[in-house]
């Protein structure tokens, strides 16, 4: 009988499914519609609701003004070099704080004292030291991927079962040696979870950081001068796009992961 | 808790080697006092100019003069009130949003398509979109709030209700419980406490995006306070600024995490 019953709801569900995704299709054509009726009604309506039209037009703009690559560019190495610097540091003073009690001390306090402070609320401190342009985004961004990636190496080394330290016991290998071929291969997966949340953490920060510092070039960067300029159809276009490259990061970063963890269940 | 929720919130699980041990609980204090009497004698011997780096205790002194001018107060109420409304109507909708989505497959069909894709969009890339459509007033600080709460809670409440085991609606159905019994006894106390951490994630990031709003377009706030400083070079007021928005930050945490803790006994991890 609930055989049958699971048979006919699988059957019911692959006949209805189309009209499941149809379903999804509906509130995006309509909040769409609603939309390009909004910016025809009246000339006021047209500044904040740019049609569909104009959303097109200015896609053509800033792409063949070279603007829209340059600011891809720009975000993209930001964040990748950001993540890069700041995941590394990071990296290391977490397994520092794992491996050594008297850094866990040491470090452990003042990393959760000054980890506090929301990131954007750094920035009037780094306009002033160290100006509006590029070092302080870099700065933010670092610092966005630092935070998570010490958390994440701690906690990962620590939860390393103890038999398998116990194994390095046995074999009377050394601290170094224990940690390079016992604690960190453990350690690794979840590790790289804490990877994959700085990255989209160093991704944020990137288009914060260029929304609040004015100078040099980025998507965020571009973001500011069309509002200052009342570009509603280039806002819509870059406040996509930032939302597709996010995405697309956070999918090929798991996808690496699953590649380079394919020896690990756990995932 | 997965890793994923604890480095969002900055916890750790793995207990540091001073909490374990009650002799060590002292030197926790040993490296922000450290970092204290550095950060002094650096401004004392002066190793940068005054106008980039001033000592702990012109800080304190800025932020009794800020105090006493009750300027500090305007700036500290308005920010609060911003995020204090925002963080309900945002938590508040997201956490009806979240379990309705997850219970009614009609509605899921219909709205997670865009919910997905909406979420996509970090909160703060849709700042210059949203003072274009609302403005640079009170509805809009409200506004970024409201959205950056809304879906976080949706999605941790979402997520939650889903992962309900389906064996409980199972005795529900077999005991005939009323719906209103159902949500009461069995559904809302085994999400609570996945949505209590979602509300933590979401107050983190409202206050971080709030702070973020008022230093790009405010007359008053926190944000505003820090950049009215820094355009006057007023480091120390920007330094008052920074102590704040962090003591604000973790303060509030531990509210929540005190609630965790508190609220739901039944919490084992």
């Amino acid at each position: 009988m609930a055989y049958s019953v699971s048979i006919m709801t699988t059957q019911t569900l692959s006949r209805f499914s189309f009209l499941n995704s149809a379903r999804g299709w509906l509130i995006p054509l309509a909040l769409l519609l609603v939309w390009e009726i909004m910016s025809r009604q009246s000339a006021e309506n047209a500044y904040a609701f740019a049609s569909i039209e104009q959303i097109y037009h200015g896609l053509i703009e800033v792409i063949s003004t070279g603007e829209l690559q340059q600011g891809i560019a720009a975000s993209l190495q930001r964040a990748f070099f950001g993540l890069l610097i700041g995941g590394f540091f990071g990296f290391t003073v977490g397994a520092v704080m794992a491996q050594w009690r008297v850094a866990d001390v040491l470090i452990g306090p003042l990393y959760h004292m000054l980890r506090q402070v929301p990131l954007m609320g750094l920035v009037p401190l780094f306009s002033l030291w160290l100006g509006n342009g590029d070092p302080s985004k870099l700065v933010v961004v670092c610092l966005s991927a630092f935070y998570p990636l010490v958390l994440a190496t701690y906690e990962s080394l620590h939860q390393v079962e103890g038999k398998y330290r116990e194994v390095g016991d046995v074999l009377k290998l050394s601290r170094t040696r224990t940690f390079i071929k016992i604690l960190l291969p453990a350690a690794l997966p979840n590790i790289f979870t804490g990877v994959s949340f700085a990255l989209a953490f160093a991704w944020l920060a990137t288009i914060g950081s260029e929304i609040l510092f004015s100078a040099g070039a980025g998507l965020g960067n571009i973001m500011m001068n069309a509002q200052a300029a009342s570009r509603m159809d280039i806002l819509i276009i870059l406040t996509a796009l930032i939302g597709l490259l996010g995405f697309l990061m956070n999918y090929l970063i798991n996808q690496v992961g699953k590649y380079l963890f394919r020896w690990r269940n756990l995932r | 808790m997965s890793i994923g929720v604890r480095v969002a919130l900055g916890i750790n699980q793995a207990d540091p080697t001073f909490r374990r041990r009650s002799r060590l609980r002292l030197a926790a204090f040993i490296s922000p006092i450290a970092f204290l009497l550095l950060w002094t004698w650096v401004t004392k011997i002066e190793l940068f100019s005054p106008q980039l780096l001033v000592s702990p205790f012109v800080v304190l002194q800025a932020f009794h003069e800020l105090l006493d001018s009750g300027e500090l107060w305007e700036h500290l109420s308005i920010s609060l009130s911003r995020l204090g409304i925002g963080f309900l109507i945002g938590a508040s909708s997201g956490l009806l949003f979240g379990i309705l989505m997850a219970l009614s497959k009609r509605v899921e069909g219909f709205f997670s398509p865009v919910f997905q894709a909406v979420r996509q969009v970090p909160s703060i890339a849709l700042i210059p979109i949203f003072i274009l459509l609302f403005g640079i007033d009170e509805i809009f600080k409200i506004a970024i709030v409201t959205k950056a709460a809304f879906f976080t809670v949706a999605l941790a409440s979402y997520e939650a209700t889903k992962g309900v085991s389906r064996n409980y609606f199972e005795v529900a159905q077999a005991y005939k419980l009323p719906t209103y019994t159902l949500y009461t006894k069995i559904v809302i106390p085994a999400i609570l406490p996945p949505v209590l951490t979602g509300f933590r994630i979401a107050f983190s990031r409202s206050w971080t995006i709030l702070v973020a709003a008022e230093l790009l377009a405010a007359d008053s706030g926190l944000g505003h306070m820090m950049q009215m400083g820094r355009e006057v070079f007023r480091i120390d007021i920007v330094m008052v600024g920074v102590v704040l928005t962090g003591l604000i930050g973790f303060g509030i945490d531990r509210i929540f995490k005190w609630g965790e803790a508190n609220l739901i006994p039944w919490r084992t991890a």
